[in-house]
């Protein structure tokens, strides 16, 4: 950090301290955070140790792990996995393709590619993504006219596993236009000279992809890559919508507790245990990343 | 209230006079929703000032299923609002009945609902929880035309419910896509010319009675259940069952698709596929029985008795002779009152009092409802996994 | 053969481009089609009568338009305090030096990883609990939270660009260290906050799952409503509702485009994290 020219009380501070203006910059913030999310957590964390009562208003008296317990069933663990898998998929997929549609957006030689991608994705966050969902569902679905396309998969679309690519392509449509997005910003950040040197220096134009532009972005993507995760794994109307009740995710079983039946000790359970392992594969993730791509 | 809520609302509350404004030139002019409009911004402006004129009538907030329900109550409920002056609100059930009560249960006893339509599992669940006003011939004279079986009774014999319609829950098939015999007994449904043709629904929906019908099927019935999810697994096994259905509207949409032929749903779900494809309804068969059921509102206890006595003339609107033909006629199920009429399309589907015996059977709903937890939990670990092999 | 290959990767991004840009307006259109079917069930593709039954549904249901004023209210009220916390935490945490930084940006950063069903949950919950029901302050609270994170980032990375140097330069020239970052950081962060806040609103125009469970039957959200109906109702009309978005978005990008310009935007927006 440059020292400017002046009091040296002002200036030079030494590093680990937390002047009262940041104190006061945060605190709000903190609050808020802590009175509308983090209490509310706390108490439904408490509220998942109570036992259950069928039919009946107020929860039984005591603790109990049983709903924790429960969750250690094949089935459950299947639900935890296939919504991290289905999570993992379609991020990986929004980065495949969202790499390309940021580069093209920013480094395209037409200003009008460059507008109409943008719009595209800016646009496109703005429309509903329920009604992109059931519009997914017709030309998607087994009337639909994509519905041969999706067949490529593998999965018959009539076959009740279609679902799963259904979610998929609802859950990509809504992670696609938010990555391509902050990869835009990514790669506005690096000059393009960079590239014009490899070129100079003999390097085809995918060598200058791989080994100076990759590289240099890697940290945007990773970034990218985890808030897809993160949007995927939440998402809650998806599955809902296209999941014709074969897929699964931890968001539907909770919603079904809390709304329909009523159990919210089981469904705060799953709640608990969904966000513990959302920040768990998140930061894990992250730390590996930082540790194999050097800043 | 704090001066950020205030603004909040105030700001509310304009716009939303300002909509009625541009509502009133795109809409068919309803002086009750547009007065509604205007007085609700007022008065959500004065918070709850008396110096803005309160409106004549009650506000009454009413919970009705969507789909034909909601469409033919909509009308019913402008024409009171012109008669009475009381304001109707409609919200819907967003899937079955029973949610709305999982949605109550954090609120209560603050819930601004006046009138629910609900059937017997959830008036059952509602009576344990103590949240329903007994209801009386004298307050209600439209009652006195309703035979006391479909009136349910709390433990003191009042009755508490307001039914307005019988109604069923039946397997049923689609005749333009179903070739070869037709189906006489669902245990032809473990035919191979059945693989991926079934649409059921799951345990919250229509309080388990896919399980109850499976189960009676093998010799059990709604406290012996296992003998219900051992047929539910051998057609899951096989890859009978094609859609997993969980409201009225998937279950239309799924039968209207064409690559599902076969459905256990209830009469007013079949009537809207009815409308549009052949349909047979399997309501007399041999070796099962067929469901049926009440729908109707529940009033709801409230604070305000003047609010509580307008959800009740409502309800017993509905109840009268002329209104209620006209309700269930829509609906495809059986009026409750005496003196109305029933549709002639669903005199195959209802029995005479000779057939109730043989062909229909009412289950416990209480118990279950008190079920349909365990169930859930069952279909999730045991059956979806199974569905979704095909 | 570098050459060949070279070729071949660069026609398979090209590829992979178009194949993007497809799969993400084949629904739109889709819908747009669908907004005009004149069928009351999902029938096959494509329809084969068209009618405008579905908008004047939407026009003349007073729940969609009620949930519409709802929607925008709570987006412009939500996105203000959203971005006004977030813009001075950012400030805050510009400082790479600060006690406790990075544990600061990841708190903040949290309520991305929690699921917004469990959010939507816990506060309805626990605002009942407190004797807080009005619904609109319930939705204000949990819209705030799930888009908090998102502002704090926006402003964030625009702030990347402002050296210390600076503020400390105009600390040593008199001025008190708030107001050295009002003058000297917040100018610079300018696009940042509005495409936090464009952002806030756009997320909380969208989201269910909070505001499921934290309507009431009178103060309902426009994708609440539409959800609602969809489920209960045979009907297009969020078809109809998409389409008049998808117009008046176009709209506004033309229009942002020939003031602002879009680049910028969308870069803006676009916040690296």
């Amino acid at each position: 950090m440059d020292a400017a020219v002046g009091d040296g009380d002002h200036t030079a501070r030494p590093a680990g301290v937390m002047p009262r203006l940041a104190i006061w910059l945060v605190t709000p913030g903190l609050l808020l955070l802590a009175l509308l999310m983090g209490g509310p957590v706390l108490l439904l964390a408490l509220e998942s140790l109570k036992p259950y009562v069928p039919g009946s208003v107020r929860p039984g008296e005591g603790i109990t792990f049983a709903h924790y317990r429960e969750l250690l069933q094949p089935a459950y663990l299947f639900y935890f996995w296939e919504t991290f898998r289905i999570g993992l998929i379609v991020a990986s997929l929004s980065i495949l393709f969202g790499a390309p549609l940021a580069f093209a957006a920013v480094r395209s030689p037409s200003a009008l590619v460059r507008k109409f991608l943008l719009a595209l994705l800016v646009g496109l966050l703005v429309m509903s993504l329920i009604a992109r969902l059931y519009a997914i569902e017709m030309a998607w679905g087994s009337n639909g006219p994509l519905a041969p396309l999706g067949a490529l998969l593998g999965i018959a679309p009539r076959h009740p596993r279609y679902a799963e690519v259904q979610v998929g392509i609802g859950l990509l449509h809504f992670t696609l236009p938010v990555v391509a997005l902050m990869l835009v910003g990514a790669f506005r950040a690096l000059s393009p000279r960079l590239e014009e040197a490899a070129a100079s220096l003999g390097a085809t134009r995918s060598d200058a992809m791989i080994s100076v532009v990759l590289p240099l972005a890697a940290p945007g993507i990773v970034s990218a890559f985890l808030v897809a995760l993160a949007m995927c794994i939440s998402n809650f109307v998806a599955p809902l919508v296209l999941g014709r009740g074969v897929v699964v995710f931890t968001t539907s079983l909770m919603y079904t507790r809390f709304a329909d039946i009523g159990n919210y000790p089981s469904g705060a359970a799953i709640g608990i245990t969904m966000l513990i392992l959302a920040f768990l594969v998140v930061y894990g993730l992250s730390a590996l990343a930082r540790r194999l791509i050097p800043r | 209230m704090s001066l950020p809520v205030f603004l909040a609302r105030a700001m509310h509350a304009l716009c939303r006079e300002a909509f009625a404004e541009i509502n009133m030139s795109l809409t068919i002019p309803s002086p009750a929703v547009n007065r509604r409009a205007l007085l609700g911004g007022l008065a959500a402006m004065a918070g709850s000032g008396p110096v803005f004129a309160q409106p004549r009538g009650e506000q009454l907030l009413v919970v009705m299923w969507g789909a034909q329900w909601i469409e033919v109550c909509r009308p019913i409920g402008e024409e009171w609002m012109r008669a009475s002056g009381d304001r109707i609100q409609w919200e819907l059930h967003a899937g079955g009945a029973m949610a709305v009560v999982g949605r109550l249960r954090p609120l209560w006893p603050r819930v601004p609902q006046n009138l629910i339509a609900a059937w017997d599992p959830v008036f059952a669940a509602m009576m344990e929880a103590g949240w329903m006003e007994p209801v009386s011939e004298a307050e209600m004279p439209a009652l006195r035309d309703i035979p006391e079986p479909f009136f349910k009774k709390n433990a003191q014999g009042q009755k508490m419910t307001v039914p307005l319609s019988t109604a069923g829950a039946f397997w049923g098939y689609r005749t333009d896509l179903v070739t070869g015999p037709p189906i006489e007994s669902i245990e032809q449904l473990l035919e191979p010319r059945f693989r991926g043709k079934l649409c059921v629904p799951v345990p919250v929906n229509l309080s388990g009675l896919l399980l109850v019908s499976l189960a009676m099927q093998r010799g059990g019935n709604e406290r012996n259940i296992e003998p219900g999810w051992a047929f539910l697994k051998e057609l899951a096994q096989r890859g009978q069952i094609g859609r997993v259905v969980a409201n009225n509207s998937e279950m239309i949409n799924a039968m209207s698709a064409g690559d599902l032929s076969v459905a256990f749903w209830n009469t007013g779900g079949w009537q809207a596929v009815r409308n549009r494809f052949p349909c047979r309804l399997l309501t007399r068969l041999t070796d099962n029985k067929g469901f049926l059921f009440n729908e109707g509102f529940a009033v709801m206890k409230g604070e305000n008795p003047a609010r509580v006595a307008a959800a009740k003339r409502f309800a017993n609107h509905f109840a009268t002779a002329e209104i209620n033909t006209r309700y269930n006629r829509s609906l495809g199920s059986g009026p409750t009152n005496i003196h109305s009429q029933a549709a002639p399309e669903i005199a195959d589907i209802f029995y005479t009092p000779a057939e109730l015996e043989r062909f229909a059977y009412i289950p416990d709903y209480a118990h279950m409802s008190s079920q349909v937890d365990a169930w859930t939990r069952r279909w999730e670990t045991e059956i979806t996994p199974l569905v979704r092999r095909g | 053969m570098i050459r060949l290959l070279d070729i071949a990767a660069r026609l398979l991004v090209r590829f992979a481009v178009l194949a993007a840009v497809l799969f993400l307006l084949v629904p739109l259109l889709v819908a747009c089609l669908l907004s005009f079917d004149d069928r009351s069930f999902l029938g096959a593709f494509p329809p084969r009568e068209f009618s405008l039954r579905w908008y004047r549904a939407f026009a003349s249901n007073p729940t969609y338009m009620d949930g519409l004023m709802v929607s925008l209210q709570l987006g412009v009220v939500a996105a203000a305090i959203a971005t006004i916390l977030g813009t001075m935490g950012a400030l805050a945490l510009m400082d790479p030096r600060l006690a406790g930084r990075d544990a600061l940006e990841a708190v903040f950063l949290s309520p991305k990883f929690v699921p917004t069903v469990v959010i939507g949950f816990s506060l309805l919950v626990f605002t009942a609990r407190l004797g807080i029901f009005d619904p609109f302050t319930r939705l204000v609270m949990g819209h705030v939270v799930i888009t908090l994170p998102f502002t704090l980032r926006a402003v964030l990375a625009s702030l990347i660009g402002v050296k210390r140097s600076q503020i400390e330069a105009a600390i040593s020239l008199g001025a008190s260290e708030a107001r050295a970052l009002w003058d000297v950081a917040v100018p610079a962060a300018r696009s940042g906050i509005v495409a936090g806040a464009a952002m806030a609103f756009v997320l909380s125009f969208d989201e269910v799952a909070v505001s499921l469970f934290l309507s009431d039957a009178f103060t309902q959200t426009l994708p609440i409503a539409l959800v609602a109906e969809m489920r209960a109702n045979l009907n297009l009309t969020i078809a109809a509702v998409s389409t008049i978005f998808l117009a008046a978005t176009l709209l506004l990008l033309v229009l942002l485009d020939r003031t602002i310009g879009i680049e910028r935007l969308a870069g803006d927006v676009g916040a690296r994290g």
